[in-house]
């Protein structure tokens, strides 16, 4: 099956391609900068508080981290396949990957909904149980931190499921859309691990060896 | 395998080493040096990711000018706001008032 010709407002197939990047790039760059700011507090926390703020972080569970980090570079994989599948417009083995990836996606959030259990049970959610006599007030910024950002990733990356999981429904229902979509919630599924690559060493990494 | 699945299986196997070497890097003694070592393995995982998986090495100039809009102004916001963090002392202005409230517990 050949792809769609051009919507009407270009000329050629290949004008609306880079169109499709750039608008796609231009938000990626607003999520950039959201989660950038972010990230950017984490630093003035560090540079503040010191060996403090870092020794906090030995609270957080690395091998789940570790765990969570390789299930999200997987389904990354998997969707560079679903990607390149589509646009050989093999149907079958598309739905496959689409599926794939949503799977690894909801593993992701199996994981870190444990961790959030786990850290419960330990008495480290700031705002609902956070035992501040016990863990001191900068690991409690430490934790405030780390569910905001994480859940913030949690939830960009609940909505790529969701996004994946309809692509596998309708690849398997003879639907595949054309690859420009595809390929455009594929960009949005990479920046979301790209994320997860950079919070990652910041939040289960730091201060293991102090 | 086509030639784009090989490509896709050699990225993941590097993406998963440089994973494994981030975190036992993080427990060897390396002293302050771990921030700069697993952020510079982070931004090697995220130039992979950036390149093949979002097909930035194959994509025009003008798509990766605007890819890299983004991180140039992260990389502003990041420069002033930690030239500004990195230079406070934890001493009190004259104009201070006494007995700053501290969050430490």
């Amino acid at each position: 099956m050949a792809e769609r010709a051009p919507t009407f407002q270009f000329a050629t197939l290949s004008q609306q391609r880079e169109a499709d990047a750039l608008g796609m790039w231009a938000f990626l760059a607003t999520e950039l900068l959201f989660f950038g700011a972010l990230i950017a507090g984490y630093f003035a926390y560090r540079v503040t508080y010191g060996d403090e703020f870092i020794a906090a972080a030995r609270h957080t569970k690395v091998v789940l981290g570790t765990a969570n980090t390789a299930v999200l570079l997987t389904s990354s994989a998997c969707m560079a396949m679903a990607v390149h599948s589509t646009e050989q417009r093999a149907r079958g083995s598309a739905a496959l990957w689409f599926a794939l990836t949503a799977l690894l996606g909801l593993a992701f959030i199996a994981i870190k909904g444990f961790e959030y259990f786990e850290e419960y049970r330990e008495q480290l959610v700031p705002a609902l149980n956070f035992a501040v006599g016990r863990y001191g007030g900068v690991t409690q910024l430490f934790f405030i931190f780390y569910f905001v950002a994480t859940g913030l990733h949690a939830l960009h990356l609940t909505i790529g499921v969701a996004m994946i999981a309809t692509l596998a429904v309708l690849a398997a229902s003879d639907r595949l859309p054309s690859s420009q979509p595809v390929r455009m919630i594929g960009l949005y599924w990479h920046f979301v691990d790209m994320v997860w690559i950079f919070l990652f060493p910041l939040i289960y990494l730091a201060g293991r060896n102090g | 395998m086509s030639a784009r699945a090989k490509v896709v299986l050699r990225v993941w196997i590097a993406l998963l080493a440089l994973l494994a070497a981030t975190t036992a890097l993080a427990f060897a003694p390396l002293g302050s040096a771990t921030l700069f070592v697993s952020l510079a393995i982070a931004a090697a995982k995220a130039l992979l990711v950036l390149m093949i998986f979002m097909e930035l090495k194959a994509s025009s100039g003008l798509v990766r000018a605007f890819a890299a809009a983004g991180f140039f102004w992260l990389a502003i916001l990041f420069a002033l706001t930690m030239a500004d963090y990195s230079h406070r002392r934890d001493v009190p202005a004259p104009i201070d008032p006494p007995a700053q409230a501290s969050i430490r517990g």
